[in-house]
């Protein structure tokens, strides 16, 4: 069974500063693999014979470093558009550029996708690449067993688990209890580089169909540094007072 | 002159990171220090990962690596754990087995290794009388009639020595005396009658158990000989320069982790209505700290470097050992500093990292036999 796995490189949140009228600054933050992708990585490394990775974004994507982690994740290959045309795209422009991607990448028996990406969070890709390819999609996969030409599909639901049968292909978007990432080893990271990538540019234009108007951090409130010495009386009174006045 | 790490390096750094997140919580450090042990479940997945197998040879499932790579592998996950455990001291013992030990040996090793995660033996060295001072040592193996030998004598420090399987001692030739310096390794089997041990108790560093252990008329075959015969403490000097350079990673990783706590505790800490990294003493505190943790990663990896090049580096890892150990555990001492009280507890980890890092000033030769080996090579360097 092939399978490709969809991942998005987010600046890793480590690196964006917050300046002080709230904008988020990414000039230093790198890329990284999307935390919740890495999920998908794995279940994929596990089910498939040959996992491919998947990923559309600007030039920048194509980056030694990156392509070697997602590679030494358990993925057999990598293929990717990387485009300043395809930078920062909608959640739809992003489903149409990863089908022309999986569409290139040769047969597949079914897309992974993480539960959302690290930065946006949107959960939107999924569901819309699956209208693209024409295929179904299950989201909030906690656990996936494929038979033959189906996959019975675990979905860990708000207040009950819910098992669904699903014919392949399909799409599947995993929870991060479907698969615990792997630690790359010396060994993979050093096989990573010897693994086939292909890097493309942007088969088209993508119409995005949403605006970013405003990307802000939440307000930080300054901290009063009220001390109560725990040695005068009433100490704990005036504690539970300050809590109550600040809520 | 490049600093830049290449992406495999990056990489293998965040993978430890992703190891030591995973499996060094602050409940199972604690839980380490209690027990004086490591879970199996951490040694099985640092085998799984690979790290243990760094710069064992290929042939035998090891993995191709350059010191300066294993010296950051090792300097981010004494970092990252925040905790002085065994896992890296593991190598050491399997470095000399797979370098002098025999073909049986060395199969049997990567065997347990793989198998366990546990490296198969412990290293049998010092003496009660004799550390650095080698010639003292009393440890004897005498030829028997019938080919095999017996070993006498007793060692100490030896870490993991009642835990693991087997021991290399280096011992004697036929004669304890000083005037004898012919001296040879030999793999011990734990279990062989005459072999026991008694613990030994140390005020830091005590999730490592270590011990003494007694060799009382053991009997030994040619078979459990390591390398050749006489030249024993030649061949462990031969990877003392290393393992010294480990140890600086070791602790260099320790002093980072004791830098970042006392920093991060100076920034919150409020004293005078302000935090006291607005205060100037604090403030060179820090500094020095800084400074301390950076000469010593610097010399560390040049070291490594020169070793990765083939050259001569009896001077520089001797003075690396003394420089590191000591100006490392200067920084946990500065960072109990700036903790003061609260570092004096024990909920805050930077005591217990003060207590094991003052350990590594001793393991591997003393301050004080460093300076008596790069002294002399300074002195040799500038002789007209």
């Amino acid at each position: 069974m092939r399978i490709a796995v969809a991942f998005k490189a987010v600046p890793d949140s480590q690196d964006v500063q917050v300046a002080a009228d709230r904008t988020l600054d990414f000039s230093k933050a790198k890329l990284a693999i999307s935390e919740y992708d890495k999920n998908a990585i794995e279940l994929g490394a596990q089910l498939a014979d040959e996992a491919v990775a998947v990923t559309v974004g600007g030039s920048d994507i194509d980056n030694s470093k990156l392509k070697k982690d997602v590679l030494a994740r358990g993925m057999a290959r990598l293929c990717m558009a990387a485009d300043d045309a395809l930078a920062g795209l909608d959640a739809h422009a992003t489903a149409a550029a990863l089908a022309d991607v999986i569409a290139k990448a040769g047969d597949v028996d079914m897309v992974l996708c993480g539960d959302g990406s690290a930065d946006d969070y949107a959960q939107q890709v999924d569901v819309q690449l699956a209208e693209k390819l024409g295929w179904p999609v299950v989201t909030a996969a906690a656990k996936v067993e494929v038979s033959g030409s189906t996959a019975v599909i675990v979905r860990a639901l708000e207040e009950c688990k819910e098992t669904v049968e699903v014919e392949l292909p399909a799409v599947v978007s995993v929870t991060p209890d479907a698969a615990e990432p792997r630690i790359p080893g010396m060994k993979d990271i050093l096989a990573a580089g010897k693994k086939p990538m292909e890097v493309s540019g942007a088969d088209g234009s993508y119409e995005r169909v949403l605006d970013t108007v405003e990307c802000l951090a939440p307000e930080q409130a300054a901290r009063k540094q009220e001390i109560v010495d725990a040695a005068d009386d009433g100490a704990v009174e005036k504690l539970a007072a300050a809590i109550k006045a600040a809520l | 002159m490049d600093f830049a790490l290449t992406d495999e390096q990056q990489l293998l750094l965040e993978s430890v990171d992703e190891f030591c997140e995973r499996y060094f919580t602050e409940d199972v450090v604690k839980q380490m220090y209690e027990t004086h042990c490591m879970p199996d479940e951490i040694v099985e997945a640092y085998r799984d990962a690979g790290f243990g197998l760094m710069g064992i040879p290929e042939e035998y499932g090891g993995i191709p690596a350059d010191r300066v790579t294993i010296g950051l592998m090792i300097e981010r996950l004494y970092h990252k754990s925040g905790c002085m455990h065994i896992l890296y001291q593991n190598s050491l013992s399997m470095f000399d087995i797979m370098e002098f030990g025999t073909e049986a040996q060395k199969q049997e090793a990567m065997e347990h290794y793989l198998e366990t995660g546990w490296p198969i033996a412990s290293l049998s060295i010092s003496e009660p009388g004799a550390g650095s001072d080698n010639r003292s040592m009393t440890a004897v193996t005498k030829k028997q009639e019938d080919g095999t030998y017996k070993l006498s004598g007793q060692k100490t420090w030896v870490t993991m020595g009642s835990v693991l399987p087997y021991t290399i001692v280096v011992a004697k030739d036929e004669d304890p005396s000083s005037d004898n310096g012919s001296m040879s390794l030999w793999l011990v089997k734990m279990d062989t009658p005459g072999v026991s041990t008694a613990p030994l108790h140390k005020i830091g560093q005590q999730c490592i158990p270590f011990c003494e252990v007694y060799f009382d008329d053991v009997v030994l075959t040619e078979e459990q000989r390591m390398g050749n015969s006489g030249e024993g403490f030649m061949m462990l000097m031969k990877n003392f320069e290393v393992e010294r350079a480990y140890i600086v990673a070791e602790q260099v990783g320790l002093a980072q982790a004791a830098l970042e706590d006392a920093a991060k505790y100076a920034n919150q800490r409020i004293a005078f209505g302000k935090p006291i990294t607005r205060l100037q003493m604090i403030q060179e505190l820090l500094c020095d700290m800084e400074i301390k943790v950076q000469n010593t990663r610097n010399m560390l990896y040049r070291t490594l470097w020169m070793m990765d090049e083939g050259q001569p580096v009896q001077l520089e890892s001797a003075m690396l050992k003394r420089y590191g150990c000591s100006e490392c555990f200067n920084v946990a001492n500065d960072a109990l500093e700036v903790y003061a009280g609260l570092g004096y507890t024990t909920e805050v980890r930077i005591g217990r990292l003060w207590a094991d890092m003052r350990g590594n000033m001793f393991g591997g030769g003393t301050h004080e036999i460093m300076a008596y080996i790069a002294g002399r090579q300074v002195a040799k360097k500038y002789a007209e």
